[in-house]
């Protein structure tokens, strides 16, 4: 009874709360003109359904209701009747044929690939991804931005929690847009439900998905892969804007990135890597690591005290720099600009008491990322 | 209609049956009650071409009417 009540009020102050007065039941429709398709396909199949449900459970019920032995019913015993037979095989037949003809109509479009006017390679990491746009010299990855403390239940959640990144996936409205879909390491998948597209993410295959999005506008997904222990935690973010928006932010960020490569040359004061290197550390490597730095179980080693945080600086940078083969520990040479990586590295060997007060310069890891390609 | 074994139409209405997945008792009966079993594995096999066959071409003419 007192579970009874608290359930009650449970779904009572579920009910009210604004975080869930949009919920829904159904898929939703999406946006683009293949998820509107793919719910159309959705909703007749689901009609289709409900027609044969009424029909069988009509006729089942009917029969034990007018059969009953208290009206004296006596059971037929015939073994076989042909005609009812071919009938129950055909009618399945023609309703799935009914299915097929819109399903393949709707599915030879979504895989129609041809003529896209922007291409881009979407990676999968753990847990991130990568967007590269082909012949258009952009290269990034997105990470989520959700802070540690509201998925620890620190603090109050925002409205995008879990679905928030630092560099989300842009593209133009009206447009064409191929993703070109592989994995890093293990196998996820790129998801987007307003624009009806999911694609594996597997690495050594390139899967390809394609979507033209009429209005300019935020759509967001999820990884809908399970892919290790920050599965949930790789939100995917993409910004539809105008052509033109999208040609000034081709243009802003090549400058961005081509300043990013610029700014290994730069000498940095400790002040400066340590509070760079507490935002990298906390966006790129708290997943495992975690913000003490105490690592997690014997999966994920705990930097305080560790002897390679405290020890040779260049077996340290080369750790972050190249990954450790055989473990979760990734190359990060892709995935974070030498003045990132000077930062993380520094701020590793001066945190948590980590008091070692050697700084990494970026043009030493420069140097080694140039060496690396 | 010889008497040893199934006529050809008898043949290719048992075998559609077959694919169909529903066949008469009292065809059934006949069925196995004259001949040798080779003239229906002949018979199924070419259908089973004849099937595969008729699949690729839906596949093709699907595709076409898609225009790819």
């Amino acid at each position: 009874m007192r579970v009874a009540a608290q359930f009650l009020l449970l779904a009572l102050a579920s009910g009210a709360s604004p975080a869930y007065a949009d919920w829904q039941l159904n898929m939703p429709r999406g946006v683009t003109e293949i998820s509107h398709a793919v719910f159309d396909l959705h909703m007749i199949i689901f009609w289709i359904c409900v027609a044969i449900a009424v029909v069988v459970f009509g006729v089942m019920f009917w029969s034990i209701f007018h059969h009953r032995k208290s009206r004296g019913a006596r059971a037929e015993n015939f073994h076989e009747n042909t005609l009812v037979e071919v009938i129950w095989t055909l009618v399945p037949f023609v309703i799935l044929i009914g299915m097929a003809v819109p399903a393949t109509a709707t599915l030879v479009k979504m895989y129609d690939n041809s003529d896209a006017e922007v291409d881009i390679q979407v990676t999968g990491y753990q847990w991130k991804w990568r967007y590269q746009y082909l012949g258009e010299d952009i290269d990034f990855f997105s990470s989520l931005t959700t802070p540690r403390e509201q998925i620890n239940n620190e603090a109050p959640k925002d409205e995008n929690y879990l679905l928030e990144v630092d560099n989300p996936m842009v593209i133009p409205a009206g447009k064409k847009v191929r993703f070109l879909v592989t994995a890093a390491d293990v196998i996820h998948s790129w998801w987007v439900p307003a624009f009806a597209v999911k694609k594996d993410a597997i690495p050594g295959f390139i899967n390809e998905a394609w979507t033209n999005v009429p209005e300019p506008g935020i759509y967001r997904g999820q990884c809908a892969e399970l892919c290790g222990k920050d599965h949930g935690f790789m939100p995917i973010v993409v910004e539809v804007k105008s052509q033109a928006e999208y040609d000034q932010w081709l243009v802003d960020t090549r400058a961005a990135q081509a300043a990013t490569a610029a700014a290994a040359s730069q000498v940095l004061s400790m002040d400066e890597l340590m509070a760079k290197g507490e935002q990298v550390y906390n966006t790129a490597c708290a997943a495992c690591h975690q913000v003490n730095g105490q690592g997690l179980g014997s999966v994920f080693p705990a930097l305080k005290g560790s002897k390679i945080a405290l020890g040779d600086i260049d077996a340290h940078i080369d750790i972050v720099v190249n990954g450790k083969a055989g473990t979760a520990m990734q190359a990060f040479k892709d995935q974070l600009s030498a003045v990132d990586l000077a930062a993380v590295i520094t701020w590793e060997r001066n945190a948590w008491g980590n008091n070692v007060g050697d700084k990494v310069d970026p043009a030493t890891i420069q140097k080694l990322k140039e060496g690396a390609e | 209609m010889p008497s040893s074994g199934p006529s050809f139409f008898q043949l290719v209405c048992s075998v559609l049956a077959a694919f169909f997945g529903v066949q008469s008792e009292h065809n059934r009966q006949r069925d196995f009650s004259r001949g040798s079993a080779w003239p229906y594995l002949v018979m199924g096999l070419l259908a089973s071409g004849v099937f595969v066959i008729f699949v690729i071409l839906l596949v093709r003419w699907a595709l076409s009417l898609a225009g790819a």
